[in-house]
């Protein structure tokens, strides 16, 4: 009897594993998979939903369009510049403040949740805010002209426009990089530090000679991650200057929304997704190439 | 105080400055923008520009369709990502491998690539301008499953096992004996998603086109680009409340979110 009872646990304890993987397993294939197969399928077609019953495949059609676009190639232009700009930006900043966070003998989770906190933020909020900052008569323009400079027109001059919306984001993505690099930096034994001290090395040295080659593999993951972000910059470009002005904000999933939502070429926007998947797959793959590790397996703290 | 001190208090000013004039520009009188120093203090305070927003903006209502969707898609997800998480964990079957390797690449892939086959569906099944519309897609979140099976993973099952040879089934070993162990897990994947969920822009500015259905963050991004000259007192009284339970969350559960962080759950 009791090895009946077993054999019932052993099924049931079978059927119980599919039952829980059911309601998630559902949504996931309904709102995850089956939409980014049919945005593949999509990317074939020439289709207005307006016009649904002119929808007909077009083949590669919607690839080669953007692939001669010179909108495509400036909204990727731009993509570039944007993480040129401000990686390097980002990356030393996060770099130093994670340093002294860990050189904080008291108070650490106080400048700790000071620095963080604009990374929980909704990016419309923090665009907002900025855009009050950057406004003609905003409080950038305020301190300028008290300092007898003229006003610069941030948002509205095509060579302010994306620096200043790089700016931004350097301000808002420092503090959550400072938390990774700062928990990569937590994983180091605190005797190897300890024995380095001992030693006479100087705490430049030990940045450099033990807890640099370390975090390596955070910093990394961090241009890794920064990277894969500004491909999809959106919100920021939506909220402060709609890809202009003179197209000089345009970028990829901008242009992308543009044409699905203005213009309504709904294939032609799948072609410009997939266009963006296969190019953040690329830089998952140099990645791989570089350090060899996933990049979910950021060391916890 | 360190130098390294004296260096992050520089650093902390600037990372909470701008939020702190937002909140001055929303107590604010009028709409002009205080850009003296001097008018921090000097131009006075009023609660005017909140008391608008209840009345005639919208943002009321935009605020109401956040708390609504926020407060019905959280709690589901919390519950699916316990179940799939733990039948994941505990279950030895084939597909297995299959499904975490799905939701893996489902956490790194730009989501903007299902954004027009979801409308186009939305737009089929009517679902555009509704309540489930805006709460379904937050449901097939891979993070919290995941993270989940990685926490059922590190917790030992022989409470289960000693529940199942007692005779309880499979579902009560899992409300009685699972859930209530999943508190720590659960809260970092409720953090996170209440975080996803109420800053979410893209997918509700899309699927949505009534301005009744707008949520916040949509609501707030649509307002500042109307025509006339833009009501800063009012636009930022907005984001003010946008950012309350943001501030909220944080202050309770920043350990949780740090975690959940680290573990991947990237916006």
């Amino acid at each position: 009897m009791s090895g009946d009872a077993g054999t019932r646990g052993r099924a049931s304890s079978a059927s119980r594993s599919y039952a829980g993987l059911l309601p998630w397993s559902l949504c996931f294939a309904v709102f995850g998979l089956v939409p980014l197969l049919a945005a593949l399928v999509l990317s074939f077609y020439d289709m207005n939903p307006l016009r649904p019953d002119l929808t007909h495949w077009i083949g590669l059609s919607n690839y080669t369009r953007a692939l001669g676009s010179p909108a495509f190639w400036h909204a990727l232009r731009t993509t570039a510049i944007f993480v040129v700009g401000t990686l390097p930006v980002t990356l030393l900043l996060a770099y130093a403040v994670a340093a002294l966070l860990s050189r904080l003998r008291r108070g650490e989770v106080f400048f700790r949740a000071a620095i963080f906190f604009p990374a929980t933020l909704s990016m419309v909020v923090i665009s907002l805010v900025f855009k009050s900052l950057y406004a003609e008569q905003g409080l950038l323009n305020g301190w300028l002209t008290a300092l007898g400079v003229p006003p610069v027109h941030w948002l509205q001059d095509p060579r302010w426009a994306l620096p200043s919306i790089m700016a931004m984001d350097v301000w808002a993505s420092v503090g959550y990089y400072a938390i990774l690099i700062l928990a990569g930096r937590k994983t180091l034994p605190p005797p190897l530090l300890e024995a380095a001290r001992l030693e006479g090395m100087r705490a430049l040295e030990v940045e450099r000679r033990i807890i640099l080659p370390h975090v390596r593999p955070v910093i990394l993951f961090v241009v890794l991650l920064n990277t894969i972000r500004s491909f999809q910059i959106f919100i920021e470009v939506f909220v402060l200057t709609r890809g202009g002005p003179l197209d000089s904000t345009l970028t990829l999933v901008y242009h992308l929304y543009e044409r699905a939502f203005y213009h309504f070429e709904m294939g032609y926007a799948c072609a410009i997704a997939y266009i963006l998947l296969f190019l953040v797959g690329l830089i998952l793959l140099v990645q791989r190439r570089l350090i060899g590790r996933a990049p979910a397996e950021v060391p916890a703290s | 105080m360190s130098r390294a001190a004296i260096l992050l208090s520089a650093v902390a000013l600037v990372s909470i400055a701008p939020l702190l004039y937002m909140a001055r520009v929303s107590l604010g009188v009028g709409n002009s923008l205080p850009i003296a120093p001097s008018d921090w203090w000097s131009g006075g305070f009023t609660l005017d520009h909140y008391r608008a927003l209840g009345s005639g903006s919208g943002m009321g209502r935009f605020a109401l369709n956040s708390l609504l969707v926020t407060g019905i898609a959280v709690p589901f997800q919390i519950l699916l990502s316990a179940a799939a998480g733990h039948s994941l964990a505990r279950g030895r079957f084939a597909a297995k491998g299959v499904f975490l390797g799905l939701a893996t690449a489902f956490l790194i892939l730009p989501r903007q690539v299902t954004l027009v086959p979801l409308y186009l569906l939305f737009a089929r099944l009517g679902l555009l301008n509704t309540y489930p519309g805006l709460i379904l897609p937050h449901l097939a979140d891979p993070f919290g499953v995941l993270f989940m099976a990685h926490y059922y993973q590190t917790l030992s099952p022989e409470l289960e096992e000693a529940a199942r040879t007692d005779g309880l089934s499979p579902s009560a070993i899992f409300w009685r004996i699972v859930l209530p162990l999943s508190g720590p897990g659960l809260a970092v994947v409720g953090v996170n998603g209440f975080l996803t969920t109420w800053n979410a822009f893209l997918h509700p500015l899309v699927l949505t086109t009534s301005e009744s259905m707008r949520t916040l963050p949509v609501g707030l991004a649509l307002f500042a680009q109307s025509e006339h000259s833009v009501d800063w007192g009012a636009l930022l009284a907005g984001s003010t409340v946008a950012t309350v339970p943001v501030l909220l969350a944080f202050a309770v559960f920043q350990r949780q979110i740090v975690e959940g962080l680290l573990q991947g759950s990237g916006r």
